[in-house]
């Protein structure tokens, strides 16, 4: 295993018009080994998103550095696939043509039907791209629908079809099963853990559900506020967790989850590596 | 009274009868004091009745235009004598002032999204459109026929300048509505900078913008119409200054309505093509 992603004395700052600056982020390190499902945890307003931005390469930190795969990113690219809250599709785009959007584009650009290889190259991202879809528990009836005529979980399943297409070393998830009612977040919890399984893909999964952290994360990050909370967050708490699946002792599960919750709110950081 | 209320759920037959209503109390209150005018004078040209706006109108439709009229002679069909009229020339000519004022916006609304995607194109253009912007495009027309002269480019010239900062700005806001989501998810999928304008932020906005433009065509025949009064020898406006003059009310008002039915049509054929183009825009 090597480092996919490492984040060195990250601190980040955002200017406050005629007041001192804001931190968000306060000296932040971590190491996420490739292959590693990291969930992040933390209280609204603590960073987790902004950590999940500095990953992405769609911000900078004011001091400090974060390297990805060894480099550091200047934009987003497709070495990170991407599954936010919502806005994750095209709405003009059918479910099939979400999925092998980024495919095609990576290989014939912005102008690709003007390129002679381009309906053969389609064909096989299209079957590529039915397979993805069919497992994660789509169909073909679904791949022709638009992504306002599916439910919100089924838009969240062309969503991680649609990254994992890509064949992204590093996933990022930003409150991804948030929006979704507790039936349809069980079953893409589930999933999700079956495609890491499968994929061995590096997951940095950021989520305000304690419990999600627990069952999905071999290992937790929780991000709380230092002291009054003026000087941004830190690592309250880094923790690799046993393998615990949904169904695993709810003992075990309830313990996990005081342990973590308790680090949300501490003043102190502890760290239990 | 229920049916004033916010819940009020008018049927079919009511919602029919209310959204034609205004449309018959003003074509019956027209003709009711046409008739009351001409009862008292007989030669009132300020409110033709319906005969005289009809032989009008068939005048203008069906007859050869002034010049035709020895070149032809007038044609036998229906078809061939609208083709020879006065009318039918004027459409022409101001149809297609209109078609090119149209379709030079179409390089305003790729400023407008380029303004919104390159901060560093934004940065250049973005003050100064703003400000043009304010400035009253007819107030420009004086300036435009001295340096333009009084021919075709300065009349399409005021149109673009009236309506272009509107569409410009309109794209630049629709394309920054785009969610940031969508713009970092195509970088992620490995699209370039190019791919994420046009297949991404353009294809979203695309069914908006021509909406804008919809909303905007009354305003492209204001200046349309405005070039065409002070400096022109065709087009439907240019008649209607003219006939302003001996008080053609009878083909005035049909020349009017003709205008509205043409602009209507317009409209509702870019709707109709927007929905067809566009299903998953109007369904949302």
């Amino acid at each position: 295993m090597h480092a996919a992603i490492q984040i060195d004395r990250v601190h980040v700052d955002y200017p406050v018009a005629g007041q001192t600056a804001r931190s968000v982020l306060n000296g932040i390190s971590l190491q996420i080994e490739s292959g590693e499902f990291v969930a992040v945890v933390g209280e609204t307003g603590c960073g987790k998103s902004t950590l999940l931005r500095l990953i992405l390469g769609e911000e900078k930190p004011t001091r400090g550095r974060v390297l990805v795969n060894s480099f550091e990113r200047s934009q987003p690219d497709r070495h990170c696939g991407y599954v936010p809250q919502k806005y994750s599709l095209f709405p003009d785009k059918t479910v099939l043509d979400n999925v092998t959007f980024g495919p095609e584009v990576s290989e014939f650009g912005a102008w690709s039907v003007l390129r002679r290889v381009y309906s053969k190259r389609m064909r096989g991202f299209r079957e590529e791209a039915l397979r993805y879809l069919r497992h994660t528990g789509l169909d073909e009836s679904d791949a022709r629908k638009y992504p306002h005529q599916l439910s919100g979980g089924m838009q969240q399943r062309v969503a991680i079809a649609q990254a994992l297409m890509m064949k992204p070393p590093i996933l990022l998830m930003d409150e991804a099963f948030s929006a979704l009612d507790p039936g349809t977040r069980t079953g893409m919890q589930r999933l999700i853990k079956t495609l890491w399984r499968e994929s061995g893909t590096t997951i940095v999964f950021v989520t305000h559900n304690t419990r999600e952290a627990v069952c999905l994360g071999t290992r937790i990050i929780a991000l709380a506020k230092d002291g009054d909370g003026n000087r941004g967050s830190s690592v309250a708490l880094d923790l690799a967790v046993p393998h615990l699946d949904f169904d695993s002792d709810e003992g075990d599960i309830a313990g996990l989850i005081r342990t973590v919750e308790s680090a949300t709110v501490r003043e102190r950081p502890l760290v239990y590596n | 009274m229920s049916f004033l209320r916010i819940h009020a759920q008018p049927g079919r037959t009511a919602v029919w009868t209310l959204s034609w209503f205004l449309f018959a109390a003003g074509i019956v209150v027209y003709f009711y004091v046409a008739e009351q005018r001409h009862r008292e004078n007989p030669d009132d040209r300020v409110m033709p009745t319906i005969s005289q706006m009809v032989r009008g109108f068939s005048d203008a439709a069906l007859k050869p235009a002034e010049e035709e009229e020895t070149q032809t002679g007038g044609g036998s069909s229906i078809v061939a004598r609208f083709r020879a009229s006065m009318l039918w020339k004027d459409t022409l000519a101001s149809g297609r002032r209109f078609v090119i004022s149209v379709a030079l916006l179409f390089p305003a609304v790729l400023l407008g999204l380029h303004m919104a995607m390159f901060p560093v194109i934004g940065a250049f253009f973005l003050r100064f459109i703003l400000f043009f912007d304010k400035i009253v495009a007819l107030s420009l027309l004086p300036i435009l026929f001295i340096a333009f002269g009084i021919d075709e480019l300065s009349k399409i010239m005021l149109i673009v300048i009236g309506v272009a900062p509107t569409i410009i700005l309109d794209t630049f806001n629709l394309s920054k509505s785009v969610p940031r989501e969508q713009v970092v998810k195509g970088f992620t999928l490995g699209a370039s900078d190019f791919s994420i304008t046009y297949r991404i932020v353009f294809k979203q906005i695309w069914p908006r913008v021509l909406n804008s433009i919809r909303l905007n065509l009354k305003a492209v025949m204001l200046f349309l119409f405005a070039g065409e009064m002070i400096a022109s020898t065709d087009g439907l406006a240019y008649r209607i200054a003219l006939l302003r003059r001996h008080m053609g009310m009878d083909i005035i008002i049909p020349y009017v309505l003709w205008v509205a039915l043409l602009l209507f049509l317009v409209d509702f054929g870019m709707n109709k093509l927007n929905h067809k183009l566009h299903p998953w825009f109007e369904e949302r």
